[in-house]
């Protein structure tokens, strides 16, 4: 099955035995834990959907990696009969899927052919093996085609599109230290670090179950706990607003027309009253060496559009100096600082994965 | 400079009218500023709630009734666009390949892929304030879903029983006609979408001028209630039958925010600095034997004409590169092979095989007639284009109108077309669904005796680009070009997003007023990664 991989863990009815349940609505959380760490993350998805007890019982066999994948076009392309080599290998890949994609994958199938024994050549009378990638509303599809004997052997695997994640983009510029911290398939309104010297980690605002909740993250960014606000009875918006400010164990949310306060340790307790919102003003960092503080602004207007994070220098009489920029891969939608006047956190929505993001902004002195 | 008066608290009248005078100027300067700050100071933007969205389409009618819809055709198409306002699906699938909730929060199947489950969002309300049961989503779906399907109420939602394994079921539910909405007493439709339908006028007569007609409009109202919230805009307004030069003029001048662009007319938009939106290639023109016609049946005749045509000239020339030519049925998007297959055109192979076919067969001996099945001026240049081709290969073609006798017609002496030029909708998101649809309408176009169902009901993709290989070599059907929609956008549209296949998201749409018209020269696709989002 293409779809399995948004299996939830949730399960209905128990009218039939070994029931699939499918919904988008607890999509796999993925904590970021370093950026190194992240840029195979096609890897690690795999790595993921392996090891994760709620998911690995239902995945479907065909539910695979693209490294996977290759591997497996490339053994059932030697097991062909009758084809020898030299082959001459024709890469075929969407224009617009090949940015998410890059190229590592046909050096990867390259290698498994020789693998595989095949031989390889780029002379004109080696034989064709068109081998191409393309994206489906749903699927991945890897196919490799060659002619055998007057007949064209083509073969097919397919994976479902949401096995796959685009690589991060790539580091900010030098005075901006960002930092990719968390993403979810979840819609987020905002994050707070925790305020607490004890404790690292972190705090979102997000909706899960179609309502607003308030989630804890340790360090290792896996859920502690997660509070519903279901209370604040907020009508469904298709522009969600949203803030959340945490200081150690107190939380105060503030909602369209509502404002809700919690204790994490005490999380049945929300208290919730209606009041005009005095929504989060301009964000202002000040990084150890410059006390008269930088403001963080969003230049985005629409929500298809990759955003801009533009660092301002703070107050009236210092406009016009020379600002910095971070392009983010989506429209930015909340920003908060964070215990260390220096940082902040950004949440966005990468358009490339359709995931929210929330990234880490240190303004960094000097070089 | 106010005097101040002598006994210390008091002011003369002076002294308070100047100090007013102040007060005044303050108040302006900071109201002043106010609306001089550029809005990127603030942190992040919102979007704007209000106005109303005008729409011009080039299609003379509308249904919103999508049990009255003919599977691929053209006008399914555009009536799905804004049957979408209105109608909600169980789900939906967003531009990253994940299945999203819709009316269906859950769902669920059995491990043979024959029973599946949807539990329902609860408290969703129709337009008229009444709430969604499982009974109206089975009653709405059950006359849409195809053969072998049954779909019954359950206590939170419904379930479907298939008598085969259909594991591409969420595919289909999340595309095409699979709304939901409710039949009212007196015939109508009701939703749950993020519109209500307001006012419906066909065309009519002009009062002022009964020489000229007054066009069809329709207006949709903003639904308050929208599970998924309130769409941004006030209302949506259509005007429908706008011929194409006076849309693209009305966009220019402000008088239409969307406007359909016609593949001919895409580069003098273009050239206009108008801002082009375009879907994946949707629609597919293609030629179908009609086997019922001597002489058709003759494989080499058919190889022949194959051969002879040429697909890049078509989409590059006659099309202005508003067009793909076309090397299967199903479009590259969709299968994800469409490029193992190939266009080749092989003029020599063609004249070889039309010598060796006998003199009496249509197309050597009298002219094959070619019926055009959609209406439009494009159609009608592509058809002359096939004949221009097959010429080449010694193969007369001749025209004949859309009104010619149908296969099988036994009403005229003349013989009836032995080829078929016709337009072909995708409208779901199963590649399997798409080429069984297409069979069964080709078995229709052609005749055929053989079997329609094709695409078995299987996982393997191996087997379906084998039914669609078979398709091909069989040269029934010859596809030529695949055509993208296109639309034309006002500056003033903000978070213009669209589904997969290109469904317009008009929920999700802003209006940003006073913006001055800023020239946008690249073209929107709906494959770009930066499209159909809607955070």
């Amino acid at each position: 099955m293409n779809h399995a991989q948004s299996v939830s863990g949730i399960h209905l009815g128990h009218a039939w035995p070994l029931i699939v349940v499918l919904s988008s609505l607890l999509n796999a959380v993925q904590p970021i834990l370093d950026r190194p760490l992240f840029r195979n993350l096609p890897l690690l998805t795999s790595l993921f959907l392996v090891f994760s007890p709620l998911q690995a019982h239902s995945l479907p066999p065909e539910n695979t990696s693209l490294e996977d994948a290759v591997r497996q076009l490339a053994g059932r392309v030697a097991a062909i009969p009758n084809l020898h080599g030299p082959l001459r290998l024709q890469f075929f890949q969407d224009a617009n899927f090949a940015a998410d994609t890059g190229k590592e994958w046909q050096e990867s199938f390259r290698q498994e052919l020789e693998l595989h024994r095949l031989t390889l050549s780029d002379e004109p009378g080696a034989i064709p093996l068109r081998v191409g990638l393309a994206e489906t509303p749903t699927q991945l599809v890897l196919s490799a085609s060659a002619r055998v004997a007057d007949k064209d052997e083509v073969r097919l695997i397919t994976l479902p599109r949401i096995t796959f994640r685009a690589p991060n983009l790539p580091v900010a510029p030098i005075r901006i230290e960002r930092q990719l911290v968390y993403q979810s398939s979840e819609r987020i309104l905002d994050a707070s670090s925790l305020w607490n010297d004890a404790e690292a980690g972190m705090a979102l605002l997000a909706y899960r179950n179609d309502e607003p909740s308030a989630v804890r993250l340790d360090d290792s960014g896996e859920v502690k706990q997660t509070i519903s606000l279901a209370a604040a009875g907020v009508p469904p918006s298709r522009d969600p607003r949203g803030e959340l400010t945490v200081r150690a164990n107190d939380a105060v949310v503030l909602l369209p027309g509502k404002s809700c306060e919690f204790n994490w340790t005490a999380a049945t307790d929300v208290k919730c009253h209606s009041t005009k919102p005095d929504w989060r003003g301009t964000t202002v960092l000040t990084p150890s060496c410059d006390a008269g503080g930088w403001k963080l602004l969003a230049d985005g207007s629409d929500w298809t559009s990759p955003d801009s994070l533009r660092v301002e220098p703070d107050g009236s009489l210092r406009e016009g100096s020379a600002a910095l920029r971070s392009d983010f891969p989506g429209p930015i939608l909340g920003i908060n600082g964070e215990q260390n006047p220096a940082s902040a956190l950004v949440v966005t929505r990468n358009l490339r994965t359709g995931n929210y993001e929330v990234y880490k902004i240190t303004l960094a002195c000097g070089d | 400079m106010p005097k101040r008066a002598a006994n210390p608290g008091v002011l003369t009248p002076e002294a308070a009218r100047a100090f007013l005078w102040n007060i005044l100027e303050l108040v302006l300067c900071v109201a002043l500023l106010a609306l001089l700050a550029p809005a990127h100071l603030l942190a992040v933007k919102h979007p704007r709630y209000g106005g109303t969205l005008r729409i011009e389409l080039h299609v003379p009618s509308i249904s919103l009734d999508p049990r009255e819809w003919k599977t691929g055709s053209i006008a399914a198409a555009e009536n799905e666009q804004l049957a979408a306002l209105v109608y909600d699906r169980l789900l939906t699938l967003d531009n990253y390949g994940r299945f999203q909730p819709a009316l269906a929060t859950e769902w669920s199947y059995d491990p043979t892929s024959k029973n599946w489950q949807f539990k329902l969002r609860p408290g969703v309300k129709f337009s008229d304030g009444s709430f969604l049961a499982p009974k109206d989503v089975a009653g709405a779906l059950q006359p849409l879903l195809p053969d072998g399907l049954q779909i019954s109420p359950t206590e939170n939602g419904v379930q479907i029983h298939t008598t085969r394994p259909t594991s591409h079921l969420l595919e289909q539910l999340a595309s095409g006609r699979f709304f939901v909405f409710r039949v009212q007493t007196d015939g109508t439709l009701i939703g749950t979408g993020p519109f209500l339908l307001a006012e419906n006028s066909p065309a009519a007569p002009s009062e002022a001028n009964p020489s000229a007609s007054k066009l069809a409009h329709l207006k949709f109202r903003a639904n308050e209630e929208a599970w998924a919230g309130r769409p941004f805009v006030d209302a949506v307004e259509v005007t429908l039958g706008q011929p194409a030069l006076r849309q693209i003029l009305n966009l220019q001048v402000g008088r239409a925010e969307i406007v359909d662009i016609p593949p001919d007319l895409v580069r003098k938009a273009r050239q206009e600095n108008l801002r082009i939106w375009s879907s994946p290639p949707d629609t597919l023109l293609a030629l179908c034997f009609n086997e019922t016609q001597p002489g058709t049946s003759d494989p080499r005749l058919r190889e022949a004409l194959d051969l002879s045509l040429d697909r890049d000239t078509m989409a590059s020339v006659l099309l202005q590169r508003q067009a793909l030519p076309a090397p299967a049925l199903l479009p590259q998007w969709l299968s994800g092979y469409a490029f193992l297959f190939g266009t080749p055109m092989n003029l020599d192979r063609a004249k070889e095989l039309r010598a060796s076919l006998p003199a009496n067969l249509a197309g050597v001996g009298e002219p094959l007639r070619l019926r055009v099945d959609a209406v439009g001026d494009l159609m009608k240049l592509l058809g002359e284009r096939v004949a221009v081709n097959a010429r080449q290969a010694n193969i007369a073609i001749q025209l004949v109108p859309h009104s010619a006798p149908a296969a099988g017609s036994s009403t005229t002496t003349s013989p009836g077309p032995g080829l078929h030029l016709f337009a072909w909708h995708y409208d779901s998101f199963s590649p399997r669904a798409e080429l069984q649809a297409l069979a069964r309408h080709l078995h229709t176009v052609s005749g055929s005796e053989a079997e329609a169902e094709a695409a078995s009901d299987t996982d393997d993709p191996e087997k379906l680009y084998a039914e669609e290989r078979r398709f091909l070599d069989e040269r029934l059907v010859l596809p030529l070009v695949l055509l993208p929609e296109y639309v034309g956008i006002a500056p003033s549209v903000r978070n213009w997003t669209a589904g997969p296949s290109g469904e317009w998201h008009f929920a999700d749409v802003w209006l940003e007023s006073g913006e001055p018209a800023a020239p946008n020269t690249q073209p929107e696709t709906g494959r770009s990664a930066s499209t159909g989002v809607h955070p």
